[in-house]
């Protein structure tokens, strides 16, 4: 099973060469720091970095705008309605309906650490294999119990989606209404859905059984490293060079949004 | 009610989120340890993890509009001690997969999430101290109600408070506690169905598979 994160993970490039521990603390480091920014002013910059990392990492276009269109709309959903409500300063005004300048401002600031931040997640998980970025924090101290909890949700979610997708086709088979036919709510349907979901719940648990055993017939102890965290990849100069560079970075935004704060403009 | 997007909280608030949600988990961790065999669950969890993860996309019509249920309530109920990070997990993969959450916003979200349904656990099994029949047809209706309601009420009051407290400071405070109070009693139907379908969901799993409930109560 490949998610879809997985899909560029095998190009060339100085961010797929990157050590993907050295990368995940780097790249992190850089998305705390953009979450810091609150001064307009570091928006140019932050927006620089993020398109020199994405340039870098030679990920296709269509690959960011298709893993950005669903977050976006539903960003835009809740900023859009600020330079209407926020503010004093009326910049427009038709009949009731004003815009002010301090949404405006407040929207493009949140719109603009949303895309650097949703744009550096992408680099950061469509560079590296999903199998390599958990061992990569399972190396960095992520907790033996998260692991394995990541990683056989993540070998079984496909799985469950399809038998849910299977039962629910067997429903309509059997006459259960689409949601496009229902009219009116009945109490019925959501004992049907009841009933749907408490089989899903009940199936996954009987399978995770069977996994168990199996698991423990192969030797599984999650009390001692069931994961090889040895093979991330060996440490060379250019990925040292790349973390000190990304950790001053996000230190230097930190430390200079700080100081356009506290300065007057 | 939704899950908070990268973007919109300030820093500071991010990374209290992630030192509250780095306490729970600390905590449901350490009880889990505690358990006889420890690994023994840990398939299970992440199953049930998958499981919930897939069953909170299934649109549910309830006209004019159609609703996802959260099911932090019996995620609670059925997972115990393993509920934060089965939720921690969950939301990893919702925010990466289909961009719902994100990465900064991750503990925040989690802690919304989960701190209401180990309520919701810890209230499903009162009824044990409560009451003779604790495993009676209306008490688990009731109980199931409530925690479904408790989970997603709880879950929208963190919401808002975070919403209320960095919201950009120009707004005008009578639209804002307009909208506050119209957003908060939106949620009030919501709470009353997701607890209908919980409790609906608690019947049919005690009369089908009543270990799925008993074994941590």
């Amino acid at each position: 099973m490949r998610m879809t994160f997985d899909q560029y993970a095998h190009l060339t490039s100085p961010i797929h060469r990157w050590e993907p521990r050295l990368k995940l603390v780097g790249i992190a480091a850089l998305i705390f720091a953009f979450a810091a920014v609150s001064d307009l002013r570091m928006l140019m910059p932050m927006l620089g970095v993020t398109g020199l990392l994405f340039g870098l990492s030679r990920l296709p276009g269509a690959f960011l705008l298709n893993r950005l269109r669903y977050p976006g709309y539903f960003l835009l959903g809740i900023v859009l309605v600020l330079p209407f409500l926020s503010g004093q300063t009326v910049i427009w005004q038709w009949g009731w309906l004003t815009v002010r300048q301090e949404g405006v401002l407040a929207m493009a600031l949140v719109a603009c650490r949303f895309l650097c931040i949703m744009t550096l997640t992408i680099v950061l998980l469509g560079t590296t294999p999903f199998l390599t970025t958990i061992k990569a924090m399972r190396s960095l101290g992520l907790p033996a119990t998260l692991t394995d909890m990541t990683l056989l949700t993540y070998r079984y979610l496909y799985d469950i989606a399809e038998m849910l997708a299977t039962m629910q086709q067997a429903m309509r088979l059997r006459g259960f209404r689409s949601r496009s036919q229902s009219k009116r709510f009945r109490r019925k349907d959501l004992q049907q859905f009841a009933t749907l979901t408490g089989t899903l719940l009940i199936r996954s648990y009987e399978q995770s059984e069977r996994v168990y055993k199996a698991m423990r017939l192969r030797g599984y102890n999650a009390q001692k490293p069931n994961l090889d965290t040895t093979q991330t990849g060996r440490v060379m100069i250019w990925d040292r060079f790349g973390l000190a560079a990304s950790l001053s970075t996000a230190i230097g935004f930190v430390v200079l949004n700080l100081f356009l704060t506290l300065t007057p403009a | 009610m939704v899950h908070i997007p990268d973007g919109i909280l300030p820093a500071s608030v991010c990374v209290g989120g992630y030192a509250v949600t780095g306490l729970a988990t600390w905590y449901s961790l350490r009880q889990i340890s505690r358990q006889k065999d420890p690994t023994q669950d840990i398939p299970k969890a992440a199953l049930m993890t998958a499981a919930f993860f897939v069953a909170s996309s299934v649109s549910i019509p309830i006209p004019p509009a159609s609703v996802h249920f959260i099911l932090n309530g019996l995620m609670g109920t059925v997972l115990g001690y393993y509920t934060f990070p089965a939720m921690l997990v969950g939301l990893f993969f919702q925010a990466v997969m289909i961009g719902h959450g994100g990465l900064t916003t991750l503990g925040v979200n989690a802690a919304m999430m989960g701190i209401p349904a180990l309520l919701a656990y810890h209230f499903f099994r009162s009824r044990y101290r409560l009451f003779n029949h604790p495993n009676a047809r209306w008490a688990i209706s009731v109980f199931g109600f409530l925690a479904g309601a408790i989970g997603l009420g709880l879950a929208a009051g963190i919401f808002y408070v975070l919403v209320v407290i960095t919201i950009p400071s120009g707004f005008d405070l009578a639209t804002e506690r307009a909208a506050i109070t119209g957003l908060t009693l939106a949620h009030l139907p919501l709470m009353i169905i997701e607890g209908v379908f919980t409790a609906m969901l608690m019947l049919f799993l005690w009369r089908v598979k009543p270990d799925l409930l008993e074994r941590r109560g």
